[in-house]
């Protein structure tokens, strides 16, 4: 049982280390997903900084990245670049499937730009506290002091997006079930599809 | 391998999709660098307002001492630099750990420049409370003392680290301070109205982030301002362009 266990668990990492860069080689040979991703990286990386106090455009374009800033960059970086290998991803899929988007795509994305807009002591927190006055005080304490977590958390779910879309880009055998709702088991479908495939034979035969 | 081609109902579906998919990424990109950008522009597009604003309150440096802002550095000094912080505030805090430390070295200690400090206290419920003892301090002269003890302790916003028993433990701990005299202004919040006009000047003069600062002639003219902990080659830039210095 255990042996079993841990060869599907081996199965199952040997699968991913072989089927994200497959799906990687599927989306990016083309240039228009490269130019997606580089601008969905870029129009984020710009934001998270501005928010983080780290980017100012004013009175001239400047960058400074303080030690105790260093931890909060590294990982918006991280959530920056899943954020354009995400959206250029979904718009491959959206383009050659029939599949909806992953809504963990959305989940990541918002909590990741929530967690820095209001972390700062920039305006768009004093807009916030403003605008909602005590209740505004406490969002924006949670979102401040949680601030770490919340961006791990959001690069987990956009991982896990990550996850989800590559398993869309590198299964295209996807069948849209007779009463024409689409499913997520791919377990059903592959065996649906078994079954649709011995019934042919058998007519064949 | 079974393959079933698209009826004209699913190709309109899968358009449909697509459609709401894109307006939904580009709405998102959109909103983020509109806000990005927008914020920058509109502190330019601002800027004459400020200008309008900060030549309009007195901000000259005997003013500003007479009004009992905490001031370090010479009274002679050319040229003022405003700091609005919030003594709970985490950018306020790099600022002082990274770019104070090289001005007051720079210009501070030379005479070149006196550093007033205003209380915009917007973060937290604990930020009104932190601002009032500061002041208490600057009665006894110890304000700058407090301030660094402050932002050596700064812990999470409205965590308790500023509760008012926090804030006189602080006070305890810097050397010379009457704590009685202390307690009495902390408890009587005799500075209430004082530090609720900072928060007032700091709202004519737009500023709503914090650590806010203006630079401006000791006599109060050509102000000018800077939003955030930014660099110290910033701040230099500014400070030698008001002592007509070309850097």
């Amino acid at each position: 049982m255990n042996l079993s266990k841990t060869g599907k668990r081996c199965e199952s990492i040997t699968g991913l280390k072989t089927t994200i860069p497959l799906a990687f080689k599927m989306v990016f040979p083309n240039p228009v997903y490269i130019a997606i991703a580089a601008g969905v990286f870029t129009t984020f990386w710009i934001i998270f900084n501005v928010f983080d106090q780290l980017l100012f455009f004013s009175p001239v374009v400047t960058f400074y990245l303080p030690d105790d800033a260093l931890a909060g960059f590294i990982i918006t970086n991280i959530t920056s670049a899943l954020m354009g290998i995400l959206v250029a991803m979904n718009v491959y899929v959206i383009r050659n499937s029939k599949i909806k988007l992953d809504s963990s795509l959305f989940s990541g994305s918002i909590l990741g730009i929530a967690s820095s807009a209001c972390a700062s002591c920039s305006s768009i927190g004093f807009l916030i506290i403003s605008t909602l006055g005590g209740f505004g005080i406490l969002a924006t304490d949670f979102l401040t002091n949680y601030q770490t977590p919340l961006r791990l958390v959001s690069i987990a779910i956009l991982l896990w997006a990550l996850y989800s879309v590559h398993n869309k880009i590198i299964k295209p055998c996807i069948f849209t079930l007779p009463n024409n709702k689409a499913t997520k088991n791919y377990n059903f479908i592959t065996s649906w599809a078994r079954a649709a495939t011995r019934k042919r034979r058998k007519y064949v035969i | 391998m079974i393959e079933r081609k698209p009826n004209n109902y699913t190709i309109n579906r899968k358009i449909r999709k697509s459609m709401l998919a894109y307006i939904i990424i580009a709405s998102l990109l959109s909103t983020a660098l509109l806000y990005s950008f927008s914020h920058s522009s509109n502190l330019q597009s601002n800027y004459k307002q400020f200008y309008a604003f900060a030549q309009a309150q007195n901000l000259s440096l005997s003013n500003l001492i007479k009004e009992g802002q905490p001031h370090q550095g010479s009274n002679t000094a050319p040229v003022t630099l405003i700091d609005f912080s919030d003594l709970q505030c985490p950018e306020c805090k790099r600022f002082v750990g990274n770019t104070e430390p090289q001005i007051n070295s720079t210009y501070v200690q030379a005479g070149k420049v006196a550093l007033i400090f205003e209380h915009l206290p917007n973060r937290g419920f604990d930020s009104l409370p932190a601002a009032l003892a500061a002041q208490c301090t600057n009665d006894q002269g110890k304000f700058w003392q407090y301030y660094n003890l402050l932002y050596k302790n700064q812990g999470p916003i409205d965590s308790g680290w500023a509760s008012k028993d926090n804030l006189k433990k602080f006070a305890s701990q810097v050397p010379g301070l009457d704590i009685q005299k202390f307690n009495s202004c902390f408890d009587s919040q005799k500075y209430k109205p004082f530090v609720e006009s900072n928060l007032a000047l700091a709202h004519s003069l737009g500023f709503t982030q914090t650590p806010s600062f203006v630079i401006v002639k000791s006599d109060g003219s050509n102000p000018q301002q800077l939003l955030g902990p930014q660099p110290f080659p910033e701040f230099k830039a500014m400070i030698d362009k008001e002592l007509g210095v070309n850097s």
